[in-house]
């Protein structure tokens, strides 16, 4: 058996498991309702990845922590936050701080991200010398991508084929001298090449490296319809953590909606772990409708299109309906669980379910590099970072790859990582050697053949966008701040023409997530409104911190 | 809005901050016709931190001790410019979660007590509502200060506001007036025009009979253009604000020798700033924040009051205050008829609105009520 763990919830006993989040272990006892916002609304579990801020609890006295972030290791005592609740009034001061009491650390070589992209990146750039440490915010390295298991028993299925891949990574990168530090969150980066970050224990520290390697990643797109802010609506992420890290599930009935192969996996994986998929709502045509595509995909790779059969193959076996051409269009309570509103093709179906996982795509995690100036284009639907053929940016010294600069997946970004690594070693000064050169070589045809893959792939699933036009006023915009669609378009009909004097006027974007979920949604709004193509400055601008980081741990060692 | 600018119009204000969307208020009001023109990057009133600021800021004081003649001569119309925020809320209908809550400059040491008795001796000569507290005293007023905290100043002409209510109130007022906002437009060049001028911007030219020069360290380079020396200077700032927490500060806090503003917002965050610097790369360009200045400022504002400790920070920003020679840049330019300027001082933000009416009134040939003599444009030629 997993050792059990007793954590308090509310007061109530919760068996959790060593190792699992605190977002997990009260999801399987069915606890949805996290956080209470402002308007007293409940929140849940929302990304699963510390983004959307939204599974706020309070452990052992301590307010504002991710449930979803927050690893049992020890008994807890949970509560729900409250939205503007009282501090704890016993608090020790510290005396006042100044930078040069940080901890300082200069690596040659800084990688940010222990994804397979940024692990790749650290192997390599460590094998042609240079001396690199690896930055995770996660309890351990591996990334959305490996999801590594956190959970042990003889009653925990054990790691897949995906989980060992990672592990081995992992073990490569630490075997050739790579220093990882995992729970480590980076929350600012400043001009020309400081970060700023805090350990799990609270400590802040700048790194001031020579280069750096930055592989954030990407978080899920925003699907904004009314209900969407609902407890028991997640992204298909969120699912996925859930299972592949704690062999939880999200629910008994899962319903998995959006447009890609990630929710096909997903719904494979939860129905072997025994959960109910109600449906898997693809909003594209099926597969069979491009011939053409299906095949270049199979040339460009295929391991990963069996892959792709075999879960659909699950899916089909174990009776998962499949249903193309159709989208969320509305969530509301019924019951204890969901009642979904899908629409497509003219036809429209209510289906009830305990959790909606929702994977619309991707939105790149670019809000470092976007801090230290690296150019980006705006490809119409997100921005992408200016790299050359090795993974640097426009600013020296800086390299970035993978789903934070674009999206691609995670064998492109395995690939990309590979160059980004041997080119900072070489920038700072390390030699290739001849084996180097010719896994650079390799790694630069590996990343073409994905490439291929991915474009084939996506024209598989292409589908229509999100149409923003459509998505009626009371749909929650700002999931923070609660303001409505509603209230930007009033905003916008008021001649407020760029993105931050919404902000400024509505709200939209100023609470704890940074406007993540509802920046490309009011970039849309804007753009429709005033016929202007968005670009690298219509967003946001970014703000450290780009986490929410406690004033204590500004202010020194705990 | 990517509309045209008018061809003609009788006044161009340029600077779209509080002062200028005040003043095209005013005259407006009045049934003139006006242009404001901003560039859209919101230097200083959009990165405001809502501090209603009366008693000498004791960091002007450290920094420019120079200045402190020319801040006692405007002192006595903060407490006017408080009051007149107030009038403007009413007069508006509009909500800008003002409260006067009163100030606090907090000591730590006998040495801050005694030079906040001297500052607190010479304010009230000219007219300010201050005393100074012991620790017992303030505990019964704010009895959230940590063990540091020896006594303060109370000033309790001060208070606070929200600035992105203040804002949006003002915008909604001057276009209801009629007032044209030309927001993300550039003025290239001011030239003088048979008895008006000539505005060149990056959306076309405009001619007007009057111009006024609202736009902060901004005014410099366009004064300058038309002959005129006004010696503003952009001092790029650190700012700080919290997720929201139960009533917890009432006051705006400040510190006799250390820079920090304090204060807590209607919605539970607390916006912690005070002078901390940012960085402008360029003339112009955007401010960007600085570690040293995050990590000092938010260590200081727990050395204060320790239990916002366990508070997180969730977004830092910086904007753009307008320091001369620690007074306000108001009224006519006699040597450029149809010239005006209206820069407010120190405190900005503070005096926005007053300065603003107050320029007006000489535009509208109103008698303003205050002697501007002091302030007049032309003092630095």
């Amino acid at each position: 058996m997993s050792e059990i763990v007793p954590i308090l919830f509310e007061g109530e006993p919760v068996p959790a498991r060593a190792g699992e989040s605190v977002a997990a272990a009260l999801t399987a006892h069915g606890i949805r309702g996290f956080r209470i916002t402002r308007t007293a609304a409940e929140r849940g579990m929302f990304c699963g990845m510390g983004v959307c801020q939204d599974c706020l609890v309070e452990v052992d006295g301590l307010p504002g922590r991710r449930a979803c972030m927050t690893v049992v290791d020890r008994p807890l005592t949970i509560r729900r936050q409250r939205h503007g609740q009282a501090l704890p009034t016993q608090t020790s001061e510290l005396p006042p701080a100044t930078i040069d009491e940080l901890e300082v650390e200069r690596p040659e070589l800084l990688v940010i991200g222990a994804g397979p992209g940024g692990l790749c990146a650290a192997i390599a750039a460590r094998r042609a010398g240079a001396e690199v440490v690896v930055l995770d915010e996660r309890r351990s390295p591996g990334g959305q991508y490996f999801k590594p298991v956190a959970v042990a028993g003889d009653d925990i299925q054990p790691p897949d084929a995906q989980h060992r891949e990672g592990l081995a990574l992992v073990a490569q990168a630490r075997a050739a001298g790579v220093v990882i530090r995992s729970g480590v969150s980076v929350w600012g980066a400043f001009r020309p090449l400081e970060f700023a970050a805090t350990s799990g224990t609270g400590e802040t520290q700048r790194y001031l490296p020579r280069a750096v390697v930055v592989a954030t990643g990407a978080y899920e797109r925003p699907w904004p319809v009314p209900g969407w802010e609902l407890p028991g609506v997640m992204t298909t992420g969120a699912a996925q953590t859930l299972w592949r890290t704690a062999r939880r599930l999200p629910g008994r009935r899962v319903m998995i909606a959006g447009n890609g192969p990630l929710n096909l996996q997903l719904a494979a994986e939860l129905h072997g772990g025994g959960a109910d998929v109600v449906a898997v709502v693809e909003a594209a045509g099926s597969p069979a409708r491009s011939p053409g595509a299906a095949a270049a995909m199979a040339l460009a790779s295929p391991a990963l299109v069996v892959q792709g059969l075999a879960y659909q193959w699950r899916c089909l076996t174990g009776g998962v309906p499949m249903l193309h051409n159709m989208v969320v269009s509305s969530v509301e309570p019924r019951g204890d669980g969901l009642a979904v509103t899908l629409t497509g093709g003219g036809a429209m179906r209510v289906l009830e379910t305990d959790v909606l996982c929702l994977g619309y795509g991707f939105e790149p995690s670019n809000e470092l590099l976007r801090a230290l100036g690296c150019r980006h284009d705006h490809d119409g639907m997100r921005l992408v970072t200016w790299r050359d053929a090795d993974g640097q940016t426009s600013v020296p010294g800086v390299y970035a790859l993978g789903d934070c600069t674009g999206l691609g997946g995670a064998r492109v970004a395995a690939a990309d990582g590979t160059l980004a690594g041997l080119a900072a070693a070489a920038g700072l000064g390390h030699a290739i050697g001849p084996e180097l050169a010719r896994d650079r070589k390799q790694a630069a045809a590996t990343a073409q053949r994905h490439r291929r893959f991915q474009q084939a792939l996506w024209t598989v699933y292409r589908a229509p966008a999100l149409a923003i036009a459509q998505v009626p006023d009371d749909t929650m915009i700002c999931r923070c701040e609660e303001v409505r669609f509603g209230a930007a378009r009033a905003a916008i009909a008021d001649g407020l023409a760029d993105a931050g004097s919404v902000k400024r006027a509505t709200r939209i974007g100023m609470g704890p997530c940074q406007g993540r979920y509802c920046r490309p949604l009011l970039e849309s709004l804007i753009s429709e409104a005033t016929g202007k193509a968005p670009d690298e400055l219509s967003g946001f601008a970014p703000r450290p911190p780009f986490r929410p980081v406690t004033i204590r741990d500004l202010a020194g060692k705990s | 809005m990517s509309l045209a600018l008018p061809a003609t119009i009788g006044t161009v204000v340029i600077g779209g901050g509080v002062v200028g969307a005040c003043l095209a208020g005013f005259l407006a009001d009045e049934g003139q016709d006006v242009l404001v023109v901003d560039d859209g990057r919101g230097a200083g009133s959009s990165a405001n931190a809502g501090s209603l600021h009366v008693q000498m800021q004791s960091r002007f004081m450290r920094l420019y001790p120079e200045h402190v003649p020319n801040m006692e001569l405007q002192l006595p119309l903060y407490p006017k410019a408080v009051a007149f925020w107030r009038e403007l809320g009413t007069s508006l209908n509009a909500d800008f979660d003002l409260k006067m809550t009163g100030g606090l400059m907090v000591a730590e040491s006998q040495d801050q007590l005694d030079f906040l008795k001297l500052k607190a001796a010479r304010e009230r000569q000219l007219g300010l509502d201050v005393e100074i507290l012991d620790r017992a005293q303030l505990d019964a007023i704010a009895p959230y200060f940590g063990p540091a905290i020896v006594g303060a100043e109370l000033c309790a002409n001060e208070g606070k506001l929200n600035p992105l209510l203040c804002n949006a109130a003002i915008r909604s007022w001057i276009l209801a007036r009629g007032v044209v906002l030309a927001e993300g437009v550039n003025v290239a060049a001011i030239t003088r025009a048979g008895q008006g001028f000539s505005v060149a911007t990056t959306r076309g030219t405009v001619a007007c009979g009057r111009v006024v020069l609202a736009a902060g360290s901004g005014t410099r380079p366009l004064a300058a253009g038309l002959g005129l020396p006004v010696p503003a200077v952009a001092e790029p700032l650190h700012m700080n604000i919290t997720e929201a927490t139960a009533p917890l500060i009432g006051h705006l806090v400040q510190h006799a020798d250390r820079m920090i503003t304090l204060k807590q917002f209607g919605t539970g965050q607390i916006v912690i700033g005070g002078g901390w610097p940012a960085r402008q790369d360029s003339p112009g360009g955007h401010a960007e924040v600085e570690l040293a200045s995050l990590i000092a400022n938010a260590s200081l504002a727990q050395h204060i009051v320790p239990s916002i400790g366990h508070l997180r920070i969730i977004r830092t920003w910086a904007g753009l205050n307008t320091s001369v020679d620690g007074m306000g840049v108001l009224g006519a330019v006699p040597a450029v008829p149809g010239l005006f300027v209206a820069i407010p001082g120190d405190a900005g933000y503070t005096l926005g609105p007053l300065s603003a009416r107050l320029v007006a009134d000489v535009m509208l040939g109103r008698e303003p009520g205050e002697d501007l003599n002091p302030f007049r444009p032309e003092r630095f030629a």
